[in-house]
């Protein structure tokens, strides 16, 4: 009777835990909630049910037969195991959260090749008491002065000095 | 002290880049050909050493040789002695006037020009610091973004937790599910068998009952009259008995 079930993986709530981003926590706890729930609900059901004592209710029952039949159909009975619907589903998902997963770490990567980059161009800058102002320029685009708007010094309107 | 002059007011002497106006810019228009793309060596601290004010020492340092450390003071006071004697300098009231002049402008250098400097120095420095703290903050948010980064890589890792989860719970639905058909099933039997033996019961203890209620309405009607005259009188004989066995009782 308990060949058909899959078995329950282990799941390392703790570790789990640490992996959730914070913008994500409440759903987090639904989650873990709900799964305690329902954990708890599998715990309180026996696993087999109460037998029947079908002797006592031979030599009780008056009505000939009546028992026998009962008891035959009752062996006979097989009780249908529930169709499992979700775990196709769940599946999709998962195929479709690795796809994202992906792609989410290339861009991440990209991102961190460019956060690289300009941390490259800062640790390589010559000092700034040894640059010049078109140095300084060419380093921070915009610290240079627009000669052809502004033509008289201070290049740049007075409001902005 | 040149060197402070450039820093006050600072962009304005540096953004007049091509033409080199000032000491400080004349090193760097010579740096004009593509060869001389060597990076410019830092601005000097201090000024070249003067004595007296004005005399280079490079000059003291040039005579030293030949004449030893008086010279150079023995030819100043010969030159001052032969211009006066021989009235190239003319003394008028110009001189005094320029005594008076240089005796202010000395004292007021001497008192005032290390406050001045320190000044100019103070803003020197505001300026550069800023600019430092522009970068430090620039360096420290993009290594912290690069953290975030790797730290967010690392949560996306743990994304088939979410499914075993679910997984999981649908199992045990499923295995809930099961467990309660089974149940039911056998309580639906035991209902229907219980019901059964409640019934046989039922219809035991009404016939008994039934068979008793007729019974003794039966004897209650045999009684005949004499009989009941006869009990009663027995009970009353009994009755004397045990009273006079309870009187002879209660007096021992």
């Amino acid at each position: 009777m308990s060949g058909r079930r899959a078995a329950l993986k282990a799941i390392d709530w703790m570790a789990f835990a640490e992996r959730v981003p914070n913008n994500q926590r409440t759903m987090f706890n639904n989650l873990k909630t709900r799964s305690d729930a329902i954990a708890a609900k599998l715990a309180s059901l026996p696993e087999k049910p109460a037998v029947i004592d079908w002797n006592y209710y031979k030599t009780m029952v008056a009505k000939a037969g009546m028992v026998d039949e009962f008891e035959k159909k009752f062996a006979a009975l097989k009780v249908p195991e529930p169709v499992d619907i979700q775990t196709a589903t769940i599946n999709n998902q998962e195929q479709e959260s690795n796809k994202n997963a992906v792609a989410y770490i290339e861009a991440s990567k990209a991102r961190i090749g460019q956060y690289e980059q300009e941390l490259e161009k800062f640790k390589s800058m010559i000092p700034y008491d040894q640059m010049t102002i078109e140095e300084l320029n060419e380093m921070f685009p915009e610290t240079k002065l627009d000669k052809e708007k502004h033509p008289y010094w201070p290049h740049r309107p007075i409001s902005e000095l | 002290m040149l060197s402070r002059l450039v820093f006050l007011p600072a962009s304005a002497l540096k953004s007049s880049g091509s033409l080199g106006a000032g000491l400080v810019q004349a090193g760097r228009c010579l740096h004009t050909s593509p060869q001389t793309q060597a990076p410019v060596p830092p601005l000097p601290e201090k000024s070249g050493k003067v004595r007296h004010g004005f005399i280079p020492e490079e000059f003291f340092q040039f005579l030293y040789p030949k004449t030893g450390v008086t010279g150079p003071y023995v030819l100043g006071t010969g030159l001052t002695l032969y211009m006066l004697s021989k009235e190239i300098y003319v003394i008028n009231h110009e001189t005094f006037a320029a005594l008076s002049v240089g005796a202010v402008l000395i004292y007021a250098v001497k008192k005032f020009g290390p406050g001045i400097a320190a000044f100019a120095d103070k803003l020197n420095d505001e300026k550069a610091a800023k600019v430092q703290e522009v970068k430090d903050v620039a360096v420290k948010s993009l290594t912290q973004a690069i953290d975030d980064e790797k730290k967010e890589q690392w949560r996306v890792e743990g994304r088939n937790m979410l499914f075993d989860a679910k997984r999981n719970n649908v199992a045990m639905l499923l295995e809930t599910n099961y467990r309660e058909r089974l149940h039911m099933v056998t309580n639906e039997v035991k209902k229907r068998l219980d019901y059964q033996i409640q019934l046989q019961n039922l219809h035991q203890r009404l016939e008994r009952e039934h068979m008793v209620d007729w019974v003794e309405k039966n004897v209650v009607k045999s009684i005949t009259p004499q009989q009941e005259k006869e009990s009663i009188a027995k009970c009353i004989a009994d009755l004397k008995v045990l009273a006079k066995n309870t009187q002879a009782k209660a007096s021992l």
